[in-house]
């Protein structure tokens, strides 16, 4: 019997993150652009889903994966706008790349200019599972307070986009935008940030049209191939 | 739970090297966990102990190495080890900077007791090919 030490020097998820690669360069081909929502629990994702299929109408054709840990709550708040699936985790706190792949062979169609994936309210363990999207959004409500991007560094420096909802509470809340977006730009320079009310539709036009331009320069990526 | 996951990923990678190098058990596995990979050690330690008993690890250790972030600035080009999540160049103080390595958790080696007789008769030991190394591809984003 003898010892052998066995190298590997291998990333633990390096299987997960080729699947999610693969799924990404899919949806490129098709013209898809797949968005990650994340954010603390009730921060306002579904809200924000809501009047986004509100403002498109039948603009664009968009369908959404929804995570939650036990109830299909938020997919019936969406059924009536959108074709939606639920991805119930069963108690874990974030969504897998085999929970997505699971969800898009229930989904009835797979012609969609927008597919959203709306993760389980949580700032730290989603922000390590690659699902496969082009953005990482994070959405930071109001009544949260300005100083917690510095307090989930990761979560923000792996966002593309932070959506600062629930802005029609800012006269009752002490928040301020400007900080929130200062303490993000530290982690994340290049994060784009959107104040929005989901309620009464302010900056709603404004994310739609950055998930509209997003789109327009992955379609021309497919066009011209690097 | 985000450490049970990842926890339950290991144990399946080190068991399949452990039938492919035909051990009789292993006894050390290593990981190294980045200062940006979410994953606090003393959670991965229990997690590891307590999903390792039905498997070849169940008289396994688990040694974790701590490192870093490791930045290369786009600006001055000069790579740097941050011990803090300050996402700047500390020669430039550039703001625009590429993670190099830290933003993982990576399965390092695993130590394993192997049958002598077993090892010649399969005379694969110590081939197991290296993993391409994904940290040096650019983060997403």
């Amino acid at each position: 019997m003898s010892q052998t030490i066995v190298p590997v020097n291998r990333d633990l998820q390096a299987d997960r993150k080729q699947i999610a690669e693969q799924l990404r360069q899919q949806f490129t081909q098709q013209g898809t652009l797949v968005i990650n929502i994340v954010s603390s629990p009730g921060a306002g994702k579904t809200t924000l889903l809501q009047a986004t299929a509100k403002h498109w109408a039948d603009r664009f054709r968009m369908a959404v994966l929804v995570g939650d840990l036990a109830t299909d709550r938020d997919a019936e708040r969406l059924r009536p706008f959108v074709p939606v699936e639920q991805l119930t985790t069963g108690g874990a706190c974030h969504l897998e790349i085999p929970l997505v792949k699971q969800g898009l062979a229930r989904l009835p169609d797979r012609e969609w200019d927008f597919l959203f994936i709306e993760n389980i309210g949580n700032l730290v363990c989603p922000a390590s599972h690659d699902l496969g999207e082009h953005l990482r959004v994070v959405v930071l409500s109001t009544t949260e307070g300005d100083d917690k991007p510095g307090k989930y560094p990761k979560m923000f420096r792996t966002s593309h986009a932070m959506v600062i909802s629930k802005c029609d509470l800012l006269p009752y809340v002490p928040f301020s935008v400007d900080a929130a977006v200062a303490d993000a730009r530290v982690i994340q320079p290049e994060l784009v940030s959107v104040a929005v009310s989901s309620l009464n539709g302010d900056g709603v036009a404004a994310w739609c049209e950055f998930l509209e331009q997003t789109r327009s320069r992955l379609l021309q990526q497919t066009e011209t191939p690097s | 739970m985000h450490e049970e996951s990842l926890i339950r990923s290991l144990l399946n990678q080190v068991g399949e090297l452990a039938v492919r190098h035909a051990a009789l058990q292993v006894t050390c596995v290593e990981v190294e966990i980045g200062l940006l990979s979410g994953v606090e050690p003393l959670l991965l330690e229990s997690a590891f102990e307590r999903l390792r008993s039905e498997t070849c690890c169940h008289n396994s250790t688990l040694q974790i190495q701590q490192i870093g972030l490791e930045v290369c600035c786009r600006d001055c080009g000069v790579t740097s080890m941050l011990e803090r999540l300050v996402f700047q160049c500390p020669h430039c103080l550039s703001d625009s900077i590429r993670i190099t390595k830290g933003d993982q958790i990576r399965l390092l080696n695993v130590t394993m007791q192997t049958d002598d007789r077993a090892r010649t008769d399969c005379g694969t030991a110590a081939t197991i090919p290296q993993g391409e190394d994904s940290c040096l591809k650019p983060s997403s984003p």
